[in-house]
């Protein structure tokens, strides 16, 4: 593993992007960071701007509004990162796959490190996925 | 005014316009009136009535294209569909935003949608869709076809 992606692990900061999701995921997300499920266990804060962030956390399925402002929010994010999709929405695009408004879905315009589905997922779930990321980044896969 | 009040009111007053009343329930009534009249009606409804303009829906029913506009008139707690049927050949109607300032974005909306155009209104630009989207296409009509070639549509399994 190299050092950057090892001094990453250790307190990973997350940039909440939402491309056009109802909310739940959202709503999901921010249960994680409160006191009862408390992710910050694993050393996890929200970052405001994307230039401190290491992992791009996505919900929502991607419309062409959203797409060319996910596309800029990937290229400024400093390298390596990890990128989390959350939801059916970001994940396939749910009940919305036929939509005039959401041509691709998201493993499609960037690549995802982990998905976890659900609608929305529980913070259980969430928690987990984000573990399973770090083991799996940790095994140096 | 009273509920009945209300509607005799419209009914005398508007009686050429009035195509068709639809009393569906006590909280609602659709009343279809002519496309020419709906800016007189609906200033009357709004100003004079002091109804409160709660938002303009579009459908498409294959031989129409139908606009609601609902008011509401608070105080007696009732719903008014005004309902305007709009051939596909000719989709026009005056637009209600220089007499209702909140029909404005409904109006764009309903405009890059269905493909209504609205005669009279400030700025008819896009609203929601993306400045690549081609001219001609609207994505709510019931005959929209895919026109995206690099559009995805199987889950990939």
């Amino acid at each position: 593993m190299s050092l950057k992606l090892k001094a990453l692990l250790k307190s990973p900061w997350v940039f909440h992007l939402s491309t056009g999701s109802c909310n739940n995921c959202d709503i999901e997300i921010l249960d994680c960071l409160t006191p009862r499920f408390d992710i910050e266990r694993f050393g996890m804060l929200l970052a405001g701007s994307i230039k401190h962030a290491d992992v791009l956390l996505i919900t929502g399925s991607c419309n062409r509004q959203s797409v060319v402002r996910l596309k800029r929010l990937y290229e400024q994010i400093p390298k390596p990162c990890l990128v989390v999709a959350v939801g059916e929405c970001a994940l396939s695009r749910g009940l919305f796959i036929p939509s005039y408004n959401c041509p691709v879905p998201l493993d499609k315009i960037i690549p995802v490190d982990v998905y976890i589905p659900g609608c929305p997922p529980k913070p259980e779930a969430i928690i987990a996925g984000v573990v399973k990321l770090i083991e799996k980044v940790k095994a140096g896969k | 005014m009273t509920r009945e009040e209300i509607l005799n009111d419209l009914k005398d007053r508007f009686k050429d316009d009035i195509i068709d009343v639809f009393d569906k329930s006590p909280k609602r009534v659709y009343i279809e009136i002519k496309p020419d009249s709906i800016v007189r009606f609906a200033k009357y409804v709004f100003r004079d009535l002091g109804a409160r303009f709660n938002i303009a829906s579009g459908v498409d029913t294959r031989q129409h294209i139908e606009i609601l506009y609902h008011f509401i008139i608070e105080e007696i707690n009732l719903l008014i569909s005004l309902r305007v049927k709009l051939p596909k050949s000719k989709l026009e109607i005056d637009s209600l935003a220089p007499t209702i300032e909140a029909t404005n974005w409904i109006e764009r909306e309903i405009h890059e949608l269905l493909g209504v155009n609205f005669k009279g209104h400030p700025d008819l630009r896009r609203l929601l869709l993306p400045d690549e989207w081609p001219e001609g296409v609207y994505p709510l009509r019931c005959d929209y076809q895919e026109w995206d070639e690099n559009a995805i549509r199987d889950r990939g399994v």
